[in-house]
């Protein structure tokens, strides 16, 4: 699909559509929507700042790219004065006291926030169903989950509720919604864009990371949030991507791992589709290398392993003093269990305990450590990877998307649902789901900070398969 | 005293158990091998440097932040922000 941006900045710059009418129309159609991917609408302030926009170009003023296009907000990102619950009852008064990096970014090149979207709470899920807003239905079959965690954000994009999107991906939460609902959405390189806003889940993988339904408008919304921010000192300083670079592609290698296909858990027409993207790559005369990779199970247990460690310290501090809606007890350590108890659902729950399980004395060693340990591992093994192929090509999914009810069955099969995503989460990658290929999309991923070449092979892909 | 703290004491939550979902990745984690080469240790190390870090300073938060900040606190008394009781005796 060619770029809504540009499209729409066209429109509003020759009159064709007022940024009012576009914003309304946007703001109407979230709130009459059926698939629970809203969770506020910030009706007041995108209406107000579209009015600005309006008022620029009648004046015959230079209006930039992304000023006045209509965007949606994971609600798990701080935006003054707006509600933020990470779809979570501990916090489902909390207003954001400042603003998100990322999101200033995007509100500075005049971007408007029309929505806070429905996810999982706190990011913990693969499905979004664990929302106290309602599970998110999938926007292409409204029985079948959205995908998770960002999967409000995804189905927003898909039905073009808003234009783009932003989702924060911790072990596939952009990446595996947007495969699922058949769009774009990138997790870039750790460190690309500032985390400085976004609620912490696992702060050695969060990434902020935008949906869209086009390659474009990807690298657009990336170049706006990218860059470092004293604010975030795990962020880091990239340089902008240009259309022209990526609109050739030079890439000669490609790798995909041979284990992730040849797993008893694919289902069988996504492997087939997979195989069959490879033979046409292999038809344009590029090199496909077969490669060798760490079994899902340990991938998903580490990631795990060390999400839940991390979680489990990130959500300490939401104990009703702190944050949060307090429920009075006794005493002070009964009023912080009885918040807790209360207010986070049985999955937040179960990643805590998980975490505080690992952390503790006479785990930690055989459990935690030896999980940063793999986490190297898998590193290292990244690394000599890229030294032979340019671009890894990986299924989105090992499954094609379950019906809601059935995740919140069976944790486990969730957490294994997250093979093919999490280990690029690991490694700090800048990965890209695609929404082509198999029927959840196909993932690519370069070496850290080559989130240049991953958008190039995108733009390749897309005249290929 | 025992130093054993039981993991709903560690995460303030009632009554909370291991779950046995969780038990079974982290069965994965213990019986998988781990290389105990050191090389591979440095792959992924992102501190970051003395010299990289920012200063030290102090930003006064704005009078619509600070409004926020107190409006989302759970509990107020005649103007002043109410913790819960401290443990007694």
């Amino acid at each position: 699909m060619e770029s809504q941006i540009k499209k729409i900045h066209q429109q509003l710059v020759s009159k064709q559509i007022t940024c009012t009418a576009l914003v309304q129309e946007k703001l109407d159609l979230l709130k009459q929507n059926t698939y629970k991917s809203v969770n506020s609408l910030l009706d007041t302030l995108a209406l107000e700042l579209a009015a600005k926009v309006d008022a620029k170009i009648a004046k015959g003023e230079t209006i930039g790219l992304l000023e006045g296009i209509p965007f949606g907000i994971k609600d798990v990102y701080m935006l003054q004065g707006t509600y933020t619950t990470a779809s979570s009852d501990l916090l489902k008064n909390y207003k954001s006291p400042y603003t998100a990096t990322a999101i200033q970014k995007l509100l500075d090149a005049g971007a408007i926030p029309l929505v806070k979207e429905n996810c999982d709470s706190f990011g913990h899920g693969s499905s979004s169903e664990n929302t106290i807003f309602g599970a998110v239905k999938n926007a292409v079959n409204p029985e079948l989950v959205a995908g998770g965690s960002s999967g409000g954000s995804a189905v927003n994009v898909a039905k073009e509720y808003t234009v783009f999107s932003i989702g924060g991906d911790t072990g596939g939460s952009v990446r595996q919604p947007a495969g699922y609902n058949h769009i774009y959405g990138l997790k870039p390189t750790y460190g690309r864009i500032s985390r400085y806003g976004l609620m912490a889940y696992a702060s050695s993988t969060d990434c902020v990371g935008p949906l869209a339904k086009s390659v474009e408008d990807i690298r657009i919304v990336l170049n706006v949030m990218s860059g470092k921010d004293p604010k975030d000192q795990t962020s880091i300083a990239s340089t902008e991507i240009s259309e022209e670079v990526i609109a050739t592609s030079t890439i000669k290698k490609v790798g995909y791992f041979k284990n992730f296909i040849e797993s008893d858990a694919i289902d069988a027409q996504i492997k087939a589709d997979f195989l069959a993207s490879i033979e046409k790559l292999k038809a344009k005369g590029i090199e496909v290398k077969e490669l060798d990779f760490f079994k899902s199970d340990i991938l998903v247990s580490t990631y795990y392993t060390l999400a839940m460690a991390e979680t489990a310290s990130n959500l300490s501090r939401l104990d009703g003093t702190n944050y949060g809606n307090r429920i009075e007890a006794e005493n002070l350590i009964e009023t912080y269990a009885v918040t807790r108890s209360e207010n986070f659902s049985e999955e937040t729950k179960r990643r805590i305990v998980g975490g505080n399980q690992v952390l503790s004395q006479g785990f930690s060693d055989e459990i935690y450590l030896k999980g940063l340990a793999l986490r190297d591992q898998i590193s290292e093994n990244f690394s000599k990877d890229f030294e032979e192929v340019d671009i890894i090509l990986s299924p989105v999914t090992p499954s094609t998307p379950p019906k809601i009810g059935d995740s919140l069955k069976d944790p486990l099969a969730m957490y294994l649902s997250d093979a093919y995503t999490v280990g690029f989460s690991l490694g700090q990658l800048p990965t890209l789901t695609v929404p082509q290929g198999t029927s959840t999309g196909l993932q690519i991923t370069a070496a850290k900070n080559n989130d240049e070449l991953v958008l190039k092979f995108a733009n390749f892909l897309k005249e290929l398969i | 005293m025992s130093k054993t703290m039981t993991v709903d004491i560690l995460s303030s939550i009632k009554g909370a158990q291991p779950s046995e979902s969780v038990n079974k990745l982290f069965d994965v984690i213990k019986n998988a091998n781990s290389s105990n080469d050191n090389a591979a240790n440095t792959v992924n190390r992102n501190c970051v440097l003395v010299s990289n870090l920012r200063e030290d300073v102090v930003i006064e938060s704005s009078a619509i932040e600070k409004q926020i900040i107190v409006e989302n606190f759970p509990n107020k008394k005649n103007g002043f922000l109410v913790v819960a009781k401290v443990i007694e005796g």
